[in-house]
């Protein structure tokens, strides 16, 4: 019995052994083109396996490989990539991503890769890398973010903030029903600080007139208001479920999802994840409410493709590009992931004519570009959710609390 | 007499509760992993929480292995981990013996040389590993992830296999000597048998953590085809939701491997001939 | 007087050969990466991890000035200890358990090495799963056994947040410390304990007198290489609570990852490792001293 063991064990590893030494990556001889796909959900591993085929297709003298990566990885992925030398021709990146990457001139012009015809047919409302004549991200998923009515719980659809929180107060009904859902614990976003911000007209830093951001002001007036309503909603009306300040934005969506609440901010994606999840009531999509006295104003997040300064093919990737974003391609990526389409020609298209494309259109007309496109955001957000949390955990007061933030801001940017 | 057993009995009921109840903290997360892969999607965030699913889906199991490629990563696993465990075993079997029986300058240096390496997590030193290995061109390929997860589990092995070759008494290998035996055959007949257990622990050890292990492969690997297991279930973790049946099923197939290992080598764990090497 | 001398050289030609393989892959892997650390850390770097300008020790005082370094020092220091203790309690506790003969012994083994066979980060999930405020079963048994009517939202208050990520780090570990001690057990002849028994000593003496001095050097290699793991564990903390609510589960290692990765702060994040390895080499130092004591 031991000597089978044995023979079995080194037949194996004889076997193997030529797999370990020599496997690699891509094929030698052609032109390899890497990208970095992140995955978005409900985006599958056939369709990308038929993409890359579609494309080697047309295409074969070129050899690409769409690498999937996790969207919380993708940043530690791409940044090892680059600081190690080593960056693929394209990926996918977070809008904030772009800012942080020019000054090392790590990314490149896209319109020097991608031909013109592509670049046209995408909305010019969404082209937040743009600088000057430069396009230093091509937009791939732009999205607005609104609000979604679970209409068996209630029919009423708040026009302001103040509106939504009696309804909520009305209907709340734990642990069965919660008038509305919000997440409390640090996340990799801060948009479910933001919405409330916007909502009261207010923002994170001051804005010169051309476009440049200037002094932090997130312990300005109005969010210092924002801030005090999501403290009230959850430790003061109880409106929301019972664990809010351990839940983050993924942990606490599937709670609407199993309806069991009224109103939750959310994004495109509501549908997709509704019928994953089976669930089974009607919803009404609105746009954000803003406080009283103020209009809405949503968020609008768009993510990017960009494609790298030291790849080593980024012909190859703008080939890929203008591939990818033909009607038939992107349009089905588009569906699949649930965002509206970024491209005028598939926005025309049927399948995008439903209440909640209309919804995200609409709210995209008042929304705000996000993140706000300054260096060293990713430390910002982390100083503004900390604070944030010891606001919600009851250890400090608003006010002080986005004050230290501004000011830790302020220097972390060197404003004075 | 009778009182005796009757204790006898009674302690051994007590322990057998003891490590029954502690089995049970231990693996409550896998009961929990358990109840999830049988449910199908629409149950997974039911609005009332449940153990026992209300409608069993096994297509869950297929799904893994059908849809979503499961077999690939298994292999990836399997060939990395396989491959990281011989390596490790060639490279620290001699030093363990060296640093655990010979004599000479620089013995304790070495020994501490080998811990040196676990002080930085590899958190720290991936970015500049990630040079060196695209300079070597080992990037995207197995043998790079075998060699860097050598690199991270020789420390364990040279520490544990030296403290038992060295817990074996000079006289057992000498009497090997004066029987005519090279230092070959000593090693070979002797002294690995005693040291078994130590081996044992070792192999496991590698095995496991590089069966295991994440962030070398996600910053490595570009080919698709290439990944393992950690990183192929990490895929189940989307940006918006995760799907957690998926997720659970795939995890309890990934465990089996190491499961299997182990069961067939743990006898080893016995010790050797003697019965016991370490004397008071 | 001469024969010695020359069996001596021919000994350490054949360890310098023995040794040569591992050492030669070791050294040439990590010395770069090693004093590229360094480096990083007396040097203002790019956001690619570019040395820009040469700065001294300017990043450690700047390090040594800020009050959250020191809280997450001391949270480090606090985090590893607990982590050990807890470690060895339950690894010896399973330990113990396991060494004796009885039936279903190999089921019982297989069992305690699960949490060990699943991947950390994918191990990390499903107990994040676990502790879910409304989805998860941990507190649904809880309330429905009665064992605790009211369980808190275990990852989203300060000490709630610390116990469950510290429980969870010592899960993880206690099938590797268990499985060594068990190891280490069985080279423990039998012969002792029945001499022991002879003799009148109970379970307890026996245990102290018997088992722990002769797995010793187990012990010691263990808690030190628990104590380093634990020291610089990232996966559980991160993956649970980002190191949050309000940085109460924060140590070194969440926070040199946060610096280098997320902020690109590779500098900062050098230097705090620097630390690390400078406090890890004390207590090694000291900790090798007591292995190496056993061989006089």
């Amino acid at each position: 019995m031991k000597k089978i063991g044995i023979v079995c064990i080194v037949a194996l590893v004889v076997l193997l052994l030529p797999a370990m030494v020599f496997a690699g990556g891509q094929d030698e001889g052609k032109g390899n083109v890497t990208f970095y796909m992140a995955l978005y959900d409900g985006l599958d591993q056939e369709f990308l396996d038929e993409l890359e085929a579609g494309f080697m297709a047309e295409n074969p003298d070129l050899s690409l490989e769409i690498v999937p990566v996790q969207w919380d990885r993708l940043r530690d992925k791409v940044t090892t990539a680059i600081a190690g030398g080593n960056p693929p021709d394209g990926s996918i990146i977070d809008t904030n991503w772009i800012l942080e990457f020019m000054p090392l001139d790590a990314i490149d012009d896209i319109h020097q890769y991608v031909s013109k015809e592509t670049t046209d047919n995408v909305f010019d409302s969404t082209k937040v890398g743009q600088f000057g004549p430069r396009l230093m991200g091509l937009p791939v998923a732009a999205g607005a973010r609104i609000m979604a009515v679970n209409t068996e719980i209630t029919t009423k659809v708040p026009r302001t903030l103040e509106e939504m929180r009696e309804e909520a107060i009305r209907v709340n009904n734990p642990p069965n029903t919660y008038g509305y859902v919000m997440p409390g614990k640090k996340y990799i976003e801060l948009t479910d600080f933001a919405y409330y911000v916007y909502a009261a007209g207010g923002d994170f830093f001051e804005r010169g007139a051309d476009g440049s951001y200037g002094k932090c002001i997130v312990n300005s007036p109005a969010c210092v208001k924002a801030l005090k309503f999501m403290t009230q909603l959850g430790n003061v009306d109880k409106v929301v479920q019972d664990g809010w300040i351990a839940m983050d934005r993924m942990e606490t969506h599937p709670i609407f999802y199993a309806g069991k609440a009224a109103y939750v901010f959310i994004g495109s994606w509501v549908e997709s994840a509704m019928k994953e999840q089976g669930a089974t009531f009607k919803t009404v999509y609105a746009p954000i409410p803003g406080f009283e006295g103020q209009t809405p104003t949503s968020l609008v997040v768009v993510d990017n493709i960009a494609i790298y300064k030291d790849a080593k093919n980024k012909e190859g990737m703008g080939k890929f590009l203008d591939f990818f974003y033909q009607d038939e391609w992107k349009a089905r990526f588009d569906e699949m992931v649930g965002f509206p389409p970024v491209t005028i020609s598939a926005s025309k298209l049927p399948q995008f004519k439903n209440p909640l494309y209309d919804a995200l259109a609409e709210a995209a007309k008042y929304g705000k570009g996000w993140t706000p496109m300054v260096e060293g955001w990713s430390e910002a957000r982390d100083i503004i959710w900390d604070q944030i949390v010891q606001v919600f955990l009851g250890r400090k007061e608003a006010q002080p609390a986005l004050d230290e933030a501004a000011k830790a801001i302020d220097e972390l940017r060197g404003i004075n | 007499m009778n009182t005796k057993l009757k204790r006898g009995q009674l302690r051994l009921t007590l322990v057998t509760v003891l490590l029954a109840v502690l089995l049970l903290f231990m693996l409550f997360p896998f009961m929990v992993m358990i109840s999830t892969m049988l449910k199908p999607g629409n149950e997974v965030y039911s609005a009332s929480p449940h153990w026992i699913p209300h409608k069993v889906r096994l297509q869950n199991f297929v799904d893994v292995w059908v849809k979503y490629n499961l077999l690939r990563y298994f292999q990836n696993s399997l060939i990395i981990a396989m491959g990281t465990t011989l390596l490790n075993m060639v490279l620290s079997v001699p030093a363990a013996y060296a640093v655990a029986r010979l004599r000479f300058r620089g013995r304790k240096f070495v020994l501490y040389l080998y811990l040196v390496i676990q002080m930085f997590s590899p958190v720290i030193v991936v970015i500049s590993l990630f040079k060196t290995f695209a300079s070597i061109g080992l990037l995207d390929s197995y043998l790079g992830l075998i060699i860097v997860n050598t690199v991270f589990t020789l420390a364990f092995s040279i520490w544990m296999m030296s403290g038992y070759f060295r817990s074996i008494p000079k006289e057992i290998e000498e009497a090997g000597f004066i029987d005519g035996c090279s230092r070959l055959q000593t090693i070979g007949r002797i002294i690995i048998p005693i040291a078994a257990p130590g081996i044992v622990v070792a192999l496991i050890y590698t095995f496991i953590t590089s069966w295991n292990e994440f962030l070398f492969a996600l910053s490595f690997l570009q080919s698709e085809r290439l990944m393992p297991l950690t990183i192929g279930l990490y895929n189940f973790v989307g940006r918006w939701t995760t799907q957690w049946e998926y997720l659970c099923a795939a995890s309890f197939f990934a465990i089996l491997p190491v499961l299997i290992l182990f069961y067939f080598i743990e006898k080893n764990l016995i010790a050797g001939l003697t019965g016991g090497a370490v004397k008071a | 007087m001469g024969r010695k001398t020359t069996s001596l050289n021919r000994e350490a030609t054949l360890a310098y050969f023995l040794i040569l393989p591992s050492s030669v892959v070791l050294v040439s892997l990590m010395l770069y990466p090693i004093v590229y650390v360094f480096l990083m850390s007396v040097f203002k770097t790019n956001k690619l991890a570019g040395l820009v300008e040469f700065s001294g020790l300017r990043n450690y005082h700047q390090l040594a000035r800020n009050p959250v370094f020191w809280a997450q020092l001391l949270r480090t220091l606090v985090w590893t200890t607990i982590g050990i203790i807890g470690h060895l309690f339950f690894g010896m506790v399973f330990a113990l358990l396991l060494n004796r003969e009885f039936t279903g012994r190999k089921i019982a083994r297989l069992f305690l090495i699960v949490p060990w066979a699943a991947a950390i980060p994918i191990s990390a999930m499903i107990w994040k799963w676990v502790f879910d405020p409304e989805f998860g079963l941990l507190n649904y048994s809880l309330r429905a056994s009665g064992l605790w009517s009211k369980p808190p939202a275990w990852l989203g208050l300060p000490i709630s947040a610390f116990t469950a990520v510290m429980w969870v780090d010592i899960w993880v570990g206690i099938p590797f410390v268990a499985l060594v001690l068990l190891a280490g057990m069985q080279g423990i002849s039998k012969d002792l304990y029945e001499s022991a028994e002879i003799d009148g000593a109970g379970r307890w003496v026996s245990f102290w007198r018997i088992t722990v001095p002769c797995i010793r050097h187990i012990i010691i290699i263990a808690t030190l290489l628990t104590a380093l793991w634990t020291f610089n564990d990232f996966n559980v903390i991160y993956i649970l609570t980002r190191g949050g609510p309000a940085g109460s589960t924060d140590i070194l290692i969440t926070s040199i990852y946060r610096n280098g990765f997320e902020w690109l702060r590779f500098d900062r994040a050098s230097t705090m490792s620097i630390v690390t390895f400078i406090i890890l080499t004390v207590f090694s130092l000291l900790y090798a001293r007591l292995y190496f004591r056993d061989e006089h």
